[in-house]
């Protein structure tokens, strides 16, 4: 059964391509899918992690391919606790929107969300953009920065680890966020004033 | 990027209101190759929710432009959108006090920690009590609400959904619900002998409320009882209307008053079969979450219809929006292809929403009935009080104006800054909004700029009027549209979606007969790359599932 403490929820978002999928699925589950094509039926992967002794479970949602046409829903961006921005280091054009991705991202996502830049695709020989130009964009808008190969399998471990010890921070600081399972939600809230909302699942 | 999209599919689906969503999703659901276009930039259509600055901006919006191409028919008319926009600001451009004593820097910084609403639910509880002691006269500008635009979810259709309606089933059966969080309407209201008071919905609350004597409760709990259990007692009562069905029961006229008005949503006329059904409706749904039998979607209705492409999405549809160039190319009165933006895309099937009609088939129509509707922005609720309350206000039908629904949301509800709370009416039209609304305003409201001033009404800061028109595609039957060319209707008065889902299922089956209407999602732990999916263990989670729910029906 689950018997995690802490739940939270991480979204990816960037231009097609630049290997957000990749990373997702080198995390949770070991391995770097060969190939293109979206996987049919996906919506987020879980992986649950220990950090100090707790168990902390990570939703981790990718975009269903709704960015390749500027169409993702606002309400993706919606009760994310943290939030990967990823551009691909070898494609100069994936560096350039992310102007526009902030934009989106000031929009719809809460104020408080913790924000990290990632720049994917470091085993590549034809880097286009320089670790410190990614480093001072990031500086720029307070958002973490790493640098990532889900191919090879560098900086994804840490990556996912950063956002979970960070989060249990913060969510210990105010001692929230913090989830139970979902069915007890609903019967926690039935038939007396809840301030919570309902999770329906 | 590139912008170029493939060009076969199944299905093309054009507009995304939430009929249209539905059915996106449903198809996409089933393998179907789904491709989903608006020339809006954003989601929902004539159901969307936008935040303050778009939703003013929809007032001086140009019509769809028109665009030169002979092949084609474009899509877009003026008939089925929204109609007679207008918005009004009650109070001042900027707070003087402010600008004399900060830099507008500071000030900026300030307005922005006086609205910081905490996004995470579970913050909630701290911050749900309204700071009572403050007393900052008029401290809203334009400029501080402008500030915070973003934080307004303004639905053009505000629903609320009854925690056992069709559409929650759906949510869960379909495993939509992962995509939204809902929050339970805490009060219901009526106006009754000229002034506020609390509908009693549950045990509890009939037996706490003490505006109702002893035995008027014994004859409401008696009364709710027998209306519950009983089927078919009231076979006999087919010809009368509700009301002398209730005058009958000996009801006291206060009861009558809570029942008839309140939880069936009817007027004097009203036949006793539907009053019965709707007073079922709101009984059965009593008991599951919170303290009435509604729920409202966090962040706004127009969430809903986002919640359906995304599903849609993760099955494979693609999504497209801001297309401003896209018609329809027909070929033997069949629609062939559709046009976007120089591409000639490919289908076997064709949706459209209502106001994406080409104008073609719209001329000769004639919308029937529209819904009024004005939103408000106001410093305080209508029925204080120590916590913040998402408030259904049920307001009688009297004097030859009709029933109308009045929501108020706080901000705990993810769709207006904090110390502020939207106001949402919602009416069959009879004559304009402003004149279906007026005597709410005069009796519960006043606006700000007013010149009189009563403290016990909540001020308007901003008010806003709009009609929507209440389609139905049983209309455009006479227009010879294309056979493969579906038409999705707009918005209707109806509280819940149970209709939208019908309509959108009735679309459905028409294309794929034989097919599954949004059968489970599954959920992330259940799939296996690479390999086949397990059934077995299918058929078990969907039986704990259904444990669950009944579980949950046993609350009662």
């Amino acid at each position: 059964m689950d018997d995690y403490k802490f739940l939270f929820k991480v979204v990816l978002v960037g231009n097609a391509g630049v290997g957000k999928t990749c990373l997702v699925r080198r995390f949770t589950q070991g391995l770097f899918p060969p190939g293109q094509g979206a996987t049919i039926g996906v919506d987020f992967m879980i992986k649950t992690v220990e950090v100090g002794n707790e168990k902390v479970k990570l939703q981790i949602w990718d975009t269903a391919g709704q960015e390749r046409f500027r169409s993702i829903t606002q309400s993706y961006y919606r009760s994310a606790h943290a939030l990967i921005l990823v551009y691909d280091i070898s494609c100069q054009p994936t560096f350039d929107c992310l102007p526009d991705w902030l934009r989106e991202i000031e929009e719809y996502a809460s104020s408080k969300v913790l924000r990290v830049l990632v720049g994917n695709k470091i085993d590549r020989e034809d880097r286009e953009i320089p670790t410190h130009v990614g480093e001072e964009f990031a500086e720029r808008h307070n958002m973490y920065f790493l640098e990532t190969s889900a191919k090879e399998s560098d900086n994804v471990e840490r990556l996912f680890m950063q956002i979970a010890e960070d989060l249990m921070k913060q969510a210990r600081m105010t001692n929230v966020p913090r989830y139970d399972s979902n069915s007890q939600n609903i019967n926690d809230s039935s038939g007396q004033e809840s301030s919570c909302c309902n999770r329906l699942t | 990027m590139d912008n170029t999209l493939p060009t076969e599919f199944d299905i093309i689906i054009i507009g995304t209101g939430l009929v249209e969503s539905i059915i996106s999703a449903a198809a996409s659901r089933i393998g179907k190759r789904v491709l989903h276009v608006d020339t809006n930039d954003y989601y929902g259509g004539t159901w969307a929710s936008f935040n303050l600055k778009s939703l003013q901006e929809q007032g001086t919006k140009p019509n769809e432009k028109q665009f030169e191409n002979e092949r084609c028919l474009q899509i877009g008319n003026d008939v089925f959108s929204i109609q007679d926009f207008s918005e009004k600001w009650h109070i001042i451009e900027h707070n003087e006090k402010e600008n004399v004593t900060q830099t507008p820097e500071d000030n900026e910084k300030q307005l922005v920690e006086t609205f910081e609403d905490k996004v995470t639910i579970q913050d909630e509880s701290k911050e749900a009590k309204p700071n009572v002691n403050e007393t900052k006269e008029n401290s809203f500008s334009r400029d501080s609400l402008l500030n915070n635009s973003r934080k307004f979810n303004i639905d053009l259709v505000p629903k609320l959904h009854f925690a056992r309606g069709e559409f929650v089933q759906l949510l869960i059966s379909s495993n939509i619900a992962r995509y939204a969080e809902y929050r339970s309407v805490s009060r219901v209201l009526t106006w009754v002998n000229n002034t506020l008071e609390v509908v009693p919905c549950s045990r509890s609350d009939v037996f706490a409320n003490n505006r109702v004597s002893v035995i008027e409760k014994r004859m409401l709990m008696k009364l709710l009882t027998s209306l519950d259990e009983d089927d078919d007692n009231y076979k006999d009562n087919q010809d009368k209307t509700f009301l002398e069905f209730l005058k009958e029961k000996k009801l006291t006229p206060n009861l009558i008053h809570f029942v008839l008005y309140a939880i069936a949503r009817s007027t004097d006329t009203t036949s006793c079969s539907e009053g019965i059904a709707s007073t079922k409706r709101f009984l059965n749904s009593l008991g599951r979450f919170g303290k009435t039998p509604f729920l409202f979607s966090m962040y706004g209705s127009g969430e809903t219809t986002q919640a359906f492409c995304r599903l849609s999405a993760v099955f494979g549809g693609i999504f497209a929006l801001d297309r401003a160039q896209v018609g329809l190319m027909i070929e033997d009165d069949k629609v062939t292809k559709v046009f976007c933006q120089g591409q000639e895309i490919c289908a076997e099937h064709f949706v459209l929403g209502a106001e994406k009609i080409p104008k073609l088939y719209t001329e000769h129509l004639k919308v029937n009935s529209y819904i009024s509707r004005a939103v408000f922005i106001t410093e305080s609720s209508v029925m204080p009080s120590e916590q913040e309350h998402l408030t259904l206000f049920m307001y009688p039908a009297e004097n030859g104006k009709p029933i109308v629904t009045v929501l108020e949301l706080g901000s705990l509800t993810g769709t207006c800054p904090k110390n502020l709370f939207l106001v949402h009416l919602t009416a069959k039209q009879t004559t304009t909004p402003q004149e279906d609304f007026k005597h709410i305003i005069d009796n519960l409201f006043q606006f700000n700029d007013q010149s009189t001033e009563d403290i016990r009404k909540p001020k308007i800061l901003w008010s806003c009027y709009f009609s929507l028109p209440e389609t139905n595609s049983s209309d455009l039957k006479g227009t010879n549209h294309p056979p493969n060319l579906f038409v999705a209707d707009g918005p209707d008065l109806d509280l819940d979606y149970d209709l939208t889902i019908k309509k959108a299922k009735d679309i459905f089956k028409q294309i794929y007969p034989g097919d599954e209407f949004l059968p489970r999602a599954p959920d992330p732990e259940e799939i296996i790359f690479g390999g086949e999916e397990n059934e077995k263990e299918n058929v078990e989670v969907t039986d704990t599932l259904q444990k669950d729910t009944t579980s949950l029906n046993d609350n009662n």
